[in-house]
């Protein structure tokens, strides 16, 4: 069930009522049954794989906490890291693993041909994997007791609004939430719908409109001069961003009406002054993943400098193959580990980077130099293969003066465009829901009027789904 | 909190009013003319028709060497002299389509009688199903009969049948699996799929005894087409006939279901009486049941031999002339039925033509047709403009000495005609020519007929074709405009009397 269908329109609503009218103790039923329903109107039998995740590490977890000793612990968060990560590897990187090393095979002359699966990617699996092997890895390490209902675990494994596309949440966050008594409160009614009307905005009306022109310039970008390439590439930079925050956003806002407060997805990366604080901006819950479960048991920054080299650029390639099993998605992570590194190094040696006043020349100087990057990044993001991202590099420096095809970009377009880039600047550390109750209600309901007749009036409608849903 | 709340319930009512209105005065048409382009073909059927026909690529499709390349329901009119027929023809569409268009007629025209093609193919699941489901049902969902905002609230939100080209074979196969066959006797097959596979391994000979390999994908496609049991309880295309059904009756319209050929007589050749049998089963289902309903059921099934059929290759229902006029004759009969007095019979020979139209849109090919132009239309998306330099609109050409002289006294002409003042000398001329005869020429003055301005307005003028250029080789007849305002002339209609 995609948020941007009239099924989920239905869905939530009933759900959420439902959810008030029932016994506090039986909500995490419905809520279970709702999850689960949610996710079975994609693929049915793919539900199996959440439930065996689910099995598996919730007894791993029961098991660990009856050992004190860690060698008596290991082997059992081994099974579980094995089975999630197994699990993750045969969905999503066996094809992968097994087309690379065919062409390996044919290149030293081994006759070995493993044989391709043909099945489709399970919907999120990247993020319920990772949410469970945190609470595995918490129990393991003696941070997170373990979790003796199973239907909580299962919940907190499943929970709807973030079960196929994030925030990738922890146990001791969200769990203690699901269980707490949630009363209905008209404060989180409204900053819950003004998060979804919002988050419905940028991904129908700013991504989906967007998506046709990106997809037009990369399904032929020779077509096109070096300029109209250009505009492709700032267009995907905000179709992804606005496509995956807005997400982000109706997942946060729905759970926000029943008292359940997910964390924060984006802030304004855009405006981050260099990558690291970029990822400080970006998909919150996947960087904070990585440095808690990555990062920082490869040692962090209290390494020896080459060690630190190392484990930066680790991270970043991990989270670069977490997104895709294509090398171009390892190079993109690759590159971003390389630009942060010299980032750092230049700052340390010319000390550009201090604090600027939000907005000031600087600033904005910065922030502008780092989607500069970030949108060249992309690329490799995009792209289908390597030869596809270093052709378009090719024809940005080519094509310039070339008069091919030009984009049709309708007018309205840039207007959405350009006010959302302005919300940007509006939105600078704060949340919509937040700003927007500041507002006078005149105001307010001018915001409202626009954004919902937007939404009807403009929204793309092709059928695109939720770019992160493939991840 | 609930008045709090019911407060901004009620706001966000009114809310939703204002954005209603605000989208249904400046952006609806424009949405409309952008995602559901076919409202234009129930738009272009005047308030004051008698009859409309609704079909699919049967009506206008037409074979290269037929001399009359009029759609179905223009043969249909003929029988009609005094009706105004017309058609709304959307290829590839069906019941489920044809619903939609039909709520759009406005409860204000005058139509009296629907003619809805019933295509037995339609009933099958791999139409049901079929990839261009897709477009098709976003094509309507901006026209549903519910207020505008709420429409493209709809669109927004995809909510019609929205599923990819694999996802609508994965349908129709697990349908066709699915549906077993219950036959009498001991028919070999459980079901289509069976059935295909079964052909499609043993195949059609040629006649060197070696697989043909173009007959078998023939006698394929004509199980697959054809090789179902009708379920009037279960098959979703029986309800959207249904519906039209119902909305008849809430019209008032008198409802002729047109089913329309097959070309049986290949298929027993390819397939086998079994699957004409079926054919012709389902048919009988088909007729009895909407008989029942009140429906007249015109069965052309077996009405059009094989040698009529336009693709020979296919299971399509496009038909040459001579098929096309079989179709409509047995349309009119039943037609009769409330238009008796209206009725007049059609002197039907494959080697004239004696009524001709052309609505600048669909590529028939008159002279001067350089002329088209999308500034304006009656109908469709253009019209020919005379004027301003382009003295000549479109011009009809035929050889009149082909029509016998009984059926020739009169040239009834008809065209819809915008004009932006009066300042003009603009004539319609009938010219002759031909061996062994003086050359023919006459003008009729158009403003001395038709004095409405910046409107579309019907000219219609009857004239007595003289005896001096019953032989001509070439009649044309167009309007000519030597004046510099520009006049849009669309829905050139011609029709030689006796």
């Amino acid at each position: 069930m995609l948020f941007n269908s009239i099924e989920f329109i239905i869905f939530l609503p009933i759900v959420i009522s439902l959810f008030f009218l029932i016994p506090h103790r039986f909500r995490w039923i419905l809520l279970l049954a709702a999850s689960y329903y949610f996710y079975m109107c994609w693929k049915v039998e793919y539900i199996f794989l959440i439930v065996f995740s689910t099995l598996i590490d919730y007894f791993c977890g029961i098991f660990m906490e009856k050992f004190h000793e860690k060698r008596f612990k290991l082997p059992i968060l081994l099974v579980s890291l094995i089975s999630n990560l197994g699990l993750l590897f045969f969905f999503k990187y066996y094809n992968f693993a097994s087309e690379n090393l065919n062409l390996l095979f044919d290149k030293i002359g081994i006759q070995q041909d493993i044989p391709l699966m043909n099945f489709l990617l399970p919907v999120g699996i990247s993020f319920y994997t990772f949410q469970t092997l945190s609470y595995s890895i918490d129990v393991y390490f003696g941070r997170q007791k373990a979790e003796k209902h199973l239907g909580y675990f299962a919940l907190y494994v499943s929970f709807f609004p973030q079960l196929v596309a994030g925030p990738i949440e922890r146990f001791s966050r969200l769990t203690p939430q699901l269980k707490e008594k949630h009363l209905f409160s008209y404060d989180n009614l409204v900053n819950g719908l003004r998060l979804i009307i919002f988050g419905f905005f940028i991904k129908m009306v700013i991504a989906d409109n967007l998506s046709g022109i990106v997809d037009e310039i990369y399904a032929a970008p020779e077509k096109f001069s070096s300029l109209e390439i250009l505009k492709g590439l700032l267009f995907y930079s905000f179709q992804i961003y606005s496509d995956f925050s807005g997400y982000s956003l109706i997942a946060i806002g729905s759970a926000r009406i029943m008292g359940i407060r997910l964390m924060d997805n984006f802030n304004t990366p855009y405006l981050a002054k260099n990558i690291s604080e970029f990822w400080q901006r970006w998909h919150i819950s996947l960087s904070t993943w990585f440095r808690d479960y990555l990062y920082f048991p490869l040692g962090g920054n209290r390494v020896a400098k080459t060690r630190w080299v190392f484990n930066i650029l680790v991270v970043f390639v991990v989270s670069g193959v977490w997104h895709g099993a294509n090398w171009t998605f390892l190079i993109w992570g690759a590159l971003f580990g390389v630009i942060y590194l010299i980032e750092s190094a230049l700052n340390k040696l010319l000390k550009i980077e201090r604090e600027y006043t939000p907005y000031s020349f600087g600033h904005i100087s910065l922030a502008v130099k780092t989607f500069i990057i970030v949108t060249f990044i992309w690329v490799f993001f995009r792209s289908q293969s390597f030869a596809e991202a270093i052709n378009i590099f090719k024809l940005l420096y080519n094509n310039i003066g070339f008069a091919g095809a030009k984009l049709i970009i309708p007018g309205y377009l840039w207007v959405f465009f350009l006010t959302f880039i302005a919300s940007d600047f509006l939105l600078y550390n704060k949340r919509f829901d937040v700003w927007l109750g500041n507002v006078p209600a005149i105001g307010r309901w001018t915001v409202y009027g626009f954004l919902i007749f937007s939404i009807i009036v403009y929204a793309g409608i092709e059928n695109f789904p939720f770019i992160y849903f493939q991840f | 909190m609930l008045k709090k709340l019911s407060l901004k319930i009620v706001l966000l009512l009114v809310l939703l009013i204002v954005l209603n209105f605000v989208y249904k005065t400046w952006f609806y048409e424009s949405d409309l003319q952008k995602n559901a382009e076919l409202i234009n073909l129930v738009r272009a059927v005047p308030n004051d028709a008698d009859i409309v026909y609704i079909g699919e690529s049967s009506n206008i499709t037409f074979r290269g060497d037929d001399i009359d390349k009029r759609p179905i329901s223009a043969f249909i009119g003929d029988y009609f002299p005094g009706l105004k027929t017309y058609d709304i023809t959307k290829p590839a569409s069906h019941a489920g389509i044809y619903k939609v268009l039909l709520e759009n007629i406005p409860v204000e025209s005058k139509v009296k009688t629907i003619v809805v093609t019933l295509n037995l193919r339609s009933f099958d699941a791999q139409w049901i199903y079929s990839n261009l489901e897709t477009s098709l049902q976003k094509s309507l969902v901006l026209i549903k009969p519910y207020p505008p905002l709420f429409n493209r609230f709809l669109l927004s939100f995809k909510v019609f049948d929205i599923k990819s080209d694999s996802e609508r074979v994965k349908e129709y196969r697990a349908k066709w699996a699915e549906d077993e066959f219950h036959m009498p006797g001991n028919f070999q097959f459980r079901n289509v799929i069976e059935w295909d596979r079964w052909m499609s391994n043993n195949g059609i000979k040629d006649s060197n005894g070696n697989y043909d390999l173009p007959q078998t994908d023939l006698a394929c496609h004509f199980i697959k087409s054809f090789g179902f049991q009708l379920d009037t309880l279960k098959n979703p295309r029986i309800s959207d006939f249904n519906a039209i059904i119902e909305l008849a009756r809430k019209r008032n319209w008198n409802l002729v279901f047109n089913l329309l050929a097959e070309n049986t007589g290949k298929a027993g050749e390819l397939v086998g009486n079994d699957l004409t049998d079926l054919m012709n089963e389902n048919v009988q289902i088909l007729e009895n049941y909407y008989s029942r309903k009140g429906v007249v059921v015109v069965n052309n099934l077996n009405q059009v031999g094989n040698d009529q059929f336009v693709d020979q290759n296919w299971t399509t229902e496009h038909y040459a002339e001579l098929g096309r006029r079989t179709v409509a004759k047995n349309v009119a009969l039943a037609l009769k039925h409330w238009y008796g007095d209206f009725y007049k019979e059609v002197h039907c020979d494959s080697r004239y033509q004696t009524s001709f139209f052309n609505d600048c849109d669909k590529g028939i090919i008159w002279g001067q047709m350089q002329t088209l132009t999308t500034d304006m239309a009656h109908s469709g998306e253009k019209s020919s403009m005379t004027g301003a330099g382009n003295d000549y609109s479109i011009t009809f050409e035929y050889p009149l000495k082909v029509i016998p002289d009984s059926l020739k006294k009169t040239i009834n002409v008809e065209f819809w005609l915008h004009q932006p003042s009066l300042n003009h000398d603009a004539k319609l001329v009938i010219q002759a020519s031909g061996q062994g005869f003086h050359d023919y020429w006459n003008g009729y003055d158009i403003k001395s007929i038709v004095k409405d301005i910046n409107v579309w307005a019907r000219y219609n003028i009857s004239i007595s074709v003289p005896d001096s250029i019953k032989q001509a080789d070439l009649i044309k007849i167009y309007v000519l405009n030597q004046s510099k305002e520009k006049i849009y002339i669309d829905d050139f209609k011609i029709l030689v009397r006796d």
